[in-house]
């Protein structure tokens, strides 16, 4: 069995989807590749990793760890002003 | 990546320590790294009394969780200053840091600014000239004015705030930038009781933002996530921002640059407060509490024009 989401029909024809996890930061969600470190996704969207902590599935986790297809990271902006 | 202690998975990453923890080993060594830096600035002992200021947010909601986990005698000051613009910013911190006392069965004073003085921080804001240009400055004032009012009226030792590292190296960053001495040689965790001013510590000071929030979200402490309205676009939180710019490629320049301006300070790089730079205090004819000058206090002095 397919697994939902990992492909798509175009032109007729069945072609494989881009494999992609969602960043969320302060309501804003961020389309990024799988396969890929949190870091990584944190470096392309220009977000520094000392302003955040990262949640998955309400739990907290490190910016290593590998992005599955259909994670969703939610990010805990940790600087208060004042 | 692995914890550095047990070898299980880790939660958080701390660069500037070159350690990764996993959830139990986070949670047992950030208080033990705050009772040890407690003790080695002999912030207060177990016998004394301790006010923490909290306000709500993630820092002094984990301090307040974590002196007593420590099992120090801390009972809390909540000021309400009446912010509102929208997002009803005042009240939800109020209503989170009850919630937090009643679940713990803590005791937690409510100074109301409105219902005490007539005014709140917007309207101090709009009408004083200290409050139009930094509504901020203003809320300090008031602030600094009401927790050591409580701590002398209801005879606590130590006042306790939640600043965390990030913060502390703002500061210095700002003070710097600005060559401000008095500020730069005033600037230290423990501020020693003196003329009606109770002792003020900082327990947090040597701890990253970013791990005061891992803290409260590994505890399950719900806090106050939003900016206060009056902070957003504050200097000190560009100053946090840059020094995380720096951090991110110097893991542990934040700490340095606030430790080692300690530590010059320890070996006398400053010069020892003079006349000049700490005034004799005096008391303030209207409320009673130190003041600088020999008039009415600032904080009676913008009240007056408040109202």
């Amino acid at each position: 069995m397919r697994p939902f989401g990992s492909y798509e029909h175009k032109n007729g024809k069945i072609t494989a989807m881009k494999k992609t996890a969602i960043i969320i930061l302060r309501n804003q969600k961020h389309e990024v590749k799988a396969g890929s470190t949190i870091l990584s996704a944190l470096q392309k969207l220009k977000i520094l990793p000392e302003s955040i902590i990262c949640v998955r599935d309400g739990e907290l986790v490190t910016e290593d760890i590998i992005l599955k297809e259909g994670d969703i990271i939610k990010l805990v902006s940790v600087i208060s002003g004042g | 990546m692995k914890c550095k202690k047990c070898g299980g998975k880790a939660v958080i990453n701390m660069r500037q320590h070159n350690m990764g923890l996993c959830k139990d080993d986070f949670l047992t060594w950030l208080p033990e790294q705050t009772q040890k830096f407690i003790e080695k600035y002999k912030m207060f002992t177990p016998d004394e009394k301790i006010l923490v200021a909290v306000s709500g947010g993630k820092d002094s909601l984990a301090l307040w969780d974590m002196l007593q986990i420590l099992g120090y005698k801390a009972d809390g000051l909540y000021i309400a200053l009446g912010i509102d613009e929208g997002i009803s910013y005042s009240s939800e911190s109020q209503r989170l840091t009850e919630e937090f006392a009643n679940a713990r069965d803590l005791k937690l004073y409510v100074v109301n600014i409105a219902s005490d003085y007539g005014t709140d921080l917007p309207t101090l804001a709009k009408e004083t000239r200290r409050g139009r240009d930094k509504p901020c400055s203003s809320c300090g004032l008031i602030k600094r004015h009401e927790m050591n009012r409580i701590a002398r009226d209801f005879g606590y030792d130590v006042l306790a705030t939640g600043h965390n590292l990030d913060d502390e190296a703002a500061t210095l960053f700002s003070n710097t930038l600005q060559w401000n001495g008095d500020y730069l040689i005033r600037q230290h965790p423990v501020l020693a009781e003196r003329d009606g001013l109770a002792r003020k510590v900082k327990p947090l000071f040597r701890f990253y933002e970013r791990e005061m929030a891992a803290y409260t979200l590994l505890r399950g402490i719900e806090y106050i996530y939003d900016e206060c309205p009056f902070a957003e676009g504050s200097t000190s939180t560009q100053y946090k921002e840059l020094l995380n710019q720096l951090e991110n490629q110097h893991p542990g320049a934040k700490q340095h640059f606030f430790t080692k301006f300690l530590s010059a300070k320890k070996k006398g790089l400053f010069a020892e407060p003079t006349t000049e730079i700490v005034p004799e205090l005096h008391i303030c004819p209207s409320c009673g509490q130190p003041t600088s000058g020999h008039d009415v206090c600032t904080f009676c002095r913008m009240m007056g024009k408040s109202i």
